[in-house]
């Protein structure tokens, strides 16, 4: 199938004050996403997911840099892009919505006003046929008195009805991808499946495909055709989506499965992967999850293992590969 | 909204009269009379004693204080010792001057400092930004009374630099003036810039395809400048109470200068009347500024 975006070898490091080293946060990762497809990236906080799609979009902040790979958009390459032409795709073609709802619109303007620039930014529309298009788009995402709430400011509204007016925003121009970066991370659970029923349907309705950032498999099983795990910078395993939850390969998927409350038999204390997320400047010279790892040897201590492909597509960073499963 | 205002304004009532009660207190235990003041020692003593009575000089205390806060609130500040004039109308004659000073002083400081906090804020860390925030640092840390005198030395033969005689008498004690304000204006912008530049609506904005030039101005600038425009507003206050330093040194004859001349001549009435004044308009400026940060802010309006 035709992918969308395809991202290659990407390297993102970052410079911090007084030091020479730069901190590499996302190291030779690639990626790609069907045209209509939803991909999902999952890994714990920390481990350069938001830092992936921050680069593709070109909103890296300011000590941030992309050191080498590419990001292929229509045929173009978005890492190369001048600012200029990037700006012409950004809220047009490619979306981005954020983890945090309360921080992400701007305080003191309108929730329209937020809403009609990010029209008129991309097309010719005047002020009055924005307004409508800005109100149809309230009522698509679900905001009841869409016109009302049009001349609110994002403090008038709660953090559900704010998500759903960035996802409003970011449809603005029926983009053909939308980056969610965690968009229900900051929400109730009831909340977050109304969220997640409300990209659904958007998705369905015009076929745009997502890249869907999360630290929760739930929302993958939710949404997802394809999963990428990722784990300090880089990509531990991809699989489809039945192909994970039925036999996913690289052990720290198998924590991350293992903490998904759903899966713990009633009374069963909360899984959790032991230790933490490496720090990026000091990574460990073999497996980077061999540190936390019940499983690992001497072998993974010294050395690096590469992404094998066990068939099908299905890939992981694991010497012990599918053999995994069957241990424990 | 209004209710909010209302309260505020009530507030300074209480604030206002412990003020004119502080200041009262305070220039009422400085030694000199008044009546050797304005007759100097040229005078009988029974006519002294008549004065003094008549000017209730040996009243108590507190009673002095509430007549001339009676007074005070129909419009009536005493009569000037040295001038003999009604203190209102003497300080109404040097208001203009104050006045015209002052906000051409504050346009100054707005005009120069908010552009070059922009520019450097953008710009960070380049030579543009090292250079402005070095002269403006440079601004704010300098003697107004020093850089008066630098100015006047290097522009004695181009601009008037004394007293007043039309608009271009202003231009100096403007630059003297505003030159400070700018420092403090350009520094406060810039850092409020960075600040509200971290945010993650700035990234919502960025991620719309805005471009740069529209994501400051319409989406940094406006919550940047929310803390500028309340220093503003309180800087103007103060800058209409009168420059006492930079009118004494321009021979401007403004409520600064008049607060100068009353120290001299001892004159009380006429003190307290520019220091209550001065008290007045600070204490107006904090208002303005908070309603016009609940008018900017809509977080603030709705509550
Ligand atoms: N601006 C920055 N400067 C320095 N380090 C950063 C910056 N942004 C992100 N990082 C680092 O990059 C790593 C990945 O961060 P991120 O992509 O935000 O993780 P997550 O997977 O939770 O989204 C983290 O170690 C983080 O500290
Ligand atoms: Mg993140």
């Amino acid at each position: 199938m035709e992918n969308i975006l395809s991202i290659k070898d990407l390297v993102v490091s970052f410079a911090s004050d007084g030091r020479k080293d730069r901190a590499v946060a996302v190291n030779g990762l690639s990626l790609d996403i069907p045209r209509g497809g939803t991909v999902g990236l999952v890994g714990e906080s920390g481990c350069g997911k938001s830092v992936t799609s921050l680069s593709v979009m070109g909103l890296l902040a300011e000590n941030g840099r992309v050191d080498a790979g590419e990001a292929r958009f229509a045929g173009q390459d978005l890492l190369k892009l001048p600012d200029r032409e990037l700006r012409k795709l950004r809220g047009n073609r490619i979306s981005m919505i954020f983890q945090e709802p309360m921080t992400s619109l701007n305080p003191v303007l309108t929730v329209g006003r937020q809403l009609t620039e990010a029209i008129r930014q991309h097309s010719d529309m005047d002020k009055a046929a924005a307004k409508a298009r800005a109100i149809e788009l309230l009522e698509h995402v679900g905001i009841p008195e869409a016109a009302t709430r049009f001349g609110n400011y994002p403090h008038q509204l709660s953090g559900g009805m704010r998500q759903r007016v960035m996802i409003g925003m970011a449809m603005a121009m029926t983009p053909d991808l939308l980056i969610a970066d965690e968009p229900t991370t900051a929400l109730d659970v009831s909340i977050e499946a109304q969220i997640l029923r409300l990209m659904k349907d958007l998705q369905r309705r015009h076929g745009t495909s997502i890249l869907m950032i999360t630290h929760n498999l739930g929302v993958v099983a939710e949404l997802c055709d394809e999963v990428y795990v990722m784990y300090a910078g880089e990509v531990v395993e991809r699989a489809d989506v039945f192909t994970l939850f039925r036999d996913c390969a690289h052990p720290y998927t198998r924590g991350l499965m293992a903490s998904l409350p759903r899966m713990t038999p009633k009374g069963q204390r909360l899984y959790n992967i032991r230790g933490t997320v490496p720090n990026l400047r000091a990574m460990p010279a073999g497996c980077r999850f061999a540190p936390r790892c019940e499983l690992a040897s001497e072998r993974c201590h010294a050395e690096k293992p590469g992404l094998i492909d066990l068939g099908g597509g299905h890939l992981c960073r694991c010497f012990l590969r599918g053999e995994a499963a069957n241990h424990e | 909204m209004a209710k909010h205002i209302v309260k505020r304004i009530l507030i300074t009532i209480p604030v206002l009269l412990g003020i004119v009660l502080l200041i009262f207190f305070m220039l009422n235990v400085v030694p000199g009379d008044p009546v050797t003041v304005m007759m100097k020692e040229h005078l009988k003593e029974d006519v002294v004693e008549n004065l003094r009575k008549s000017m209730h000089l040996d009243d108590p205390f507190f009673l002095r204080y509430l007549r001339y806060v009676l007074d005070m609130l129909r419009g009536d500040l005493g009569m000037s010792w040295k001038l003999n004039r009604p203190v209102t109308k003497v300080i109404a004659q040097a208001f203009p001057y104050t006045c015209r000073l002052a906000v051409a002083a504050a346009l100054f400081s707005w005009i120069m400092g908010i552009p070059v906090g922009v520019l450097s804020a953008v710009k960070k860390n380049s030579l543009i930004d090292h250079l402005s925030m070095g002269v403006s640092l440079f601004g704010v840390s300098m003697p107004v009374f020093w850089v008066a005198l630098i100015l006047q030395n290097t522009f004695k033969n181009v601009l008037p630099v004394s007293g007043v005689s039309g608009w271009r008498s202003y231009i100096l004690p403007t630059v003297v003036l505003g030159w400070s304000s700018a420092g403090r204006i350009a520094r406060l912008t810039r850092s409020n810039l960075l600040e509200v530049l971290r945010n993650d609506y700035i990234r919502t904005a960025r991620s719309k395809g805005l471009p740069p030039f529209t994501v400051i101005t319409r989406h940094a600038l406006k919550n940047a400048l929310i803390p500028v425009i309340t220093v503003m507003a309180i800087q103007i206050s103060s800058l209409l109470s009168g420059a006492v330093i930079t009118e004494s040194v321009f021979a401007i004859p403004g409520v600064g200068s008049l607060a100068v001349s009353a120290i001299n001549n001892r004159d009380m009435p006429l003190l307290q009347g520019t220091v209550i004044f001065t008290a007045v308009l600070i204490i107006a400026g904090n208002l303005v500024a908070d309603v016009l940060y609940s008018i900017i802010d809509p977080r603030i309006r709705v509550e």
